[in-house]
């Protein structure tokens, strides 16, 4: 389709190129946008500015050494990433971890999912003009942060299992200050409601924004809080559990819109319900060996696995070939992020400029995960 | 590879429908998974997702055997919501050969196979969108294939576009 | 009737207003103010490397084993050594820790097998240069010293 001037473009569309330095993409992530006056024909996202080539240094480490790297993917979900690396590896060696190992592993993943959705509220809300959700959002984040710091030593990148368990065996008091954090963040969910679910505001930016449906949301492999603010109840922990998730009663939450705005509620559901998990799982940590017998040097068989769990954004996936040898032959990362970036096009198509921006939050990308 | 074989439905109607390009149906570790020829992967896809309900394509990617002929091993992974089981498809591609594209059956494969092209240089027949996706657009050469160095980098690509002599 | 009224009076931004204004007082204060206070890190913050030494002798705990050099993901620390003649040991010459490329993953303290390098709770590491981030052995023995712009 040439226009009259030869730019491929009719005298009415207009190209806009939105990012990569543009605060409401978070991250470098450019997009090119075809508009007709306001609305959006067309999205052509263009990535890998934050292309680190993982998966070719994870050939080129042995299985430990890997092990921070994968934080560095979803920064934001840095527990998530190890959990998902540490059972596919675990899977290749036959080990299981043992279930105080297990227990501690839930804990921390549900914390961070908290605090990776904490982050997406606060700065979604930033993206439609709620300035305010931020502050407080970040607030809660840091009592996380800094359980996170007690336990391992580090807040964000932060390396807290190891293959076959932990490294660190939990601190005097980790059970009163998790309880706590419990205790005073729930309250704080209902704050946010407070602040963000009535306005008007809000509704009017979100509601009927970037819809998309059930079927689409499979035809794209969409998964994690998108695929169920869809209508379908699919979760991971529940559908396949890992790390000992079949124990712990808890909801998946479901909404039927497919908008942003159900995807917001999605997400604050999803927190209250990891809440729900966390009081389970710290109530009775069992005792034990917080170590699994693992070889000291990880040599798994030769062979290929592929293991997935249900991070804050997705279906995060792990497939590691094996040749035997102290270093992966191959690793690759199925990463929610990026796949669910395609569907971008799919939502934003038709909608205003400015929605744009709503629709980029309520993905919930991480530029570090999408680019690797 | 200590491998047990796979049997129940699925992998019967995949031999049913495809006879001797099945090559190979096994499991690992409880993972089970079929070996293809090429020409039967988008087939056999098809008859996961109409068939047999596995209407979800978790991923697509490459694995390289320098040594092997054909050098690469394409793999997919397909989920099914109704049954909640998970399969693997391998096939052997050949260097220089394109596989049949997978976005007309699942739209998520668009990005997947564009990876795949970026990363290992193998092209997919009828794809809409056959452009790089990570690396730059004029970048050369295909950064997960074994014989690329991990500090290898297109130097000239580097100096056109950075500025700088090298990225080391 | 309700919902006009609501709308009318403006009452849904109130209620959001109405939780903004709840954390003005100065009890739900978060801030903290850097670098007059100094934040509390945790016992267990991976920070600065230290090499530590024996309180008494002042010798290094190091045995030159080069386990940390071998855990290391990044290659980063290198290990010098000689054999000493009389004791049969490796005593340490060198060792050199290239900050600038570390990630804190704390690989190297738990490969340790004596204890002697220890990621340590500082956390004020900027440098003006590159090469001040490439720690030597006697950096690593001290540990950092941050400038102090206050008398």
């Amino acid at each position: 389709m040439t226009g009259r001037d030869g730019t491929g473009l009719d005298g009415n569309e207009m190209v806009l190129n939105m990012g990569p330095q543009h605060p409401s993409t978070h991250g470098v992530l450019r997009i090119v946008l075809k508009l007709d006056g306001e609305r959006v024909k067309s999205t052509d996202c263009i990535i890998g500015y934050l292309h680190r080539g993982v998966e070719k240094i994870a050939e080129n480490r042995t299985y430990t050494q890997f092990a921070p790297y994968v934080d560095r993917m979803d920064y934001l979900a840095a527990v998530s990433n190890g959990l998902g690396y540490c059972l596919a590896v675990e899977k290749l060696l036959n080990a299981v971890a043992t279930p105080r190992a297990q227990a501690v592993r839930v804990i921390l993943t549900e914390l961070n999912r908290i605090a990776s959705h904490l982050l997406w509220l606060g700065t979604h809300a930033l993206d439609i003009g709620a300035i305010t959700p931020l502050f407080y959002t970040l607030r809660e984040r840091e009592a996380v942060l800094k359980i996170f710091e007690n336990y391992c030593g580090a807040r964000l990148t932060t390396h807290a299992f190891r293959i076959g368990g932990l490294q660190y065996e939990l601190y005097e008091g980790f059970e009163q200050e998790v309880e706590a954090f419990c205790g005073q963040f729930l309250p704080k969910v209902d704050e946010y409601e407070e602040l963000l679910s009535g306005n008007r505001i809000w509704r009017e930016r979100l509601r009927g924004v970037g819809i998309i449906d059930a079927e689409t949301c499979k035809r794209y492999g969409v998964t994690g809080p998108v695929l169920r603010a869809a209508g379908v109840g699919w979760d991971l922990r529940k559908a396949q559990p890992y790390s000992g998730y079949e124990q712990y009663e808890f909801a998946v939450p479901v909404r039927t819109g497919g908008d942003t705005l159900d995807r917001y509620f999605v997400r604050l559901d999803e927190m209250r319900e990891s809440v729900r998990i966390i009081r389970q799982a710290v109530a009775n940590i069992p005792a034990g060996p917080i170590m699994a017998k693992v070889p000291k040097v990880i040599k798994p068989a030769v062979g290929e696995a592929y293991v997935s769990i249900e991070a804050p954004k997705g279906e995060l996936g792990y497939f590691i070939v094996s040749d035997g040898s102290t270093q992966p032959y191959r690793l690759r990362v199925r990463p929610p992020s990026f796949v669910n970036l395609q569907a971008l096009d799919h939502m934003a198509k038709g909608a205003l400029v400015a929605d744009v921006v709503a629709i980029i939050g309520t993905i919930d990308i991480v530029l570090g995960e999408v680019d690797r | 590879m200590a491998t047990v074989p796979w049997e129940g439905p699925i992998p019967d109607l995949l031999r049913e429908r495809l006879g001797a390009l099945v090559l190979e149906t096994c499991t690992y570790l409880e993972q089970p998974f079929a070996v293809l020829t090429l020409s039967a992967m988008v087939p056999a896809l098809t008859v996961l997702r109409d068939e047999l309900g596995f209407d979800y394509l978790v991923d697509i990617t490459a694995v390289d055997y320098p040594k092997r002929t054909p050098r690469f091993e394409l793999g997919y992974v397909a989920y099914s919501y109704g049954r909640n089981e998970r399969v693997r498809l391998k096939a052997g591609v050949g260097l220089g050969e394109s596989p049949q594209s997978a976005v007309p059956l699942f739209l998520g494969a668009n990005w997947l196979e564009r990876e795949v092209l970026d990363m290992f240089g193998i092209e997919f027949a009828g794809h809409p969108d056959p452009r790089r996706i990570l690396m730059p657009e004029e970048w050369s050469g295909y950064p997960l294939r074994k014989d690329y160095g991990i500090l290898a980098m297109d130097n000239g690509w580097v100096q056109a576009n950075l500025g700088i002599e090298s990225g080391q | 009737m309700k919902r006009f009224l609501r709308r009318f009076l403006l009452l849904d931004l109130l209620e959001g207003l109405w939780v903004t204004f709840r954390h003005q007082s100065p009890s739900q204060i978060a801030t903290e103010q850097y670098p007059s206070e100094r934040p509390a890190v945790s016992e267990r913050y991976r920070g600065a490397p230290r090499l530590n030494v024996h309180p008494e002798t002042q010798e290094t705990l190091c045995i030159s084993c080069n386990l940390c050099a071998v855990a290391c993901p990044e290659n980063l620390i290198v290990v010098g050594s000689v054999r000493n003649p009389e004791t049969k040991r490796k005593d340490l010459v060198h060792f050199t820790y290239d900050l600038s490329r570390c990630m804190f993953c704390g690989l190297c303290e738990d490969a340790c097998p004596v204890d002697a390098l220890e990621l340590t709770q500082d956390f004020e590491l900027a440098s003006y240069t590159r090469e001040g981030l490439i720690w030597d052995r006697q950096a690593l023995e001290e540990g950092p010293r941050p400038t102090q712009y206050r008398q």
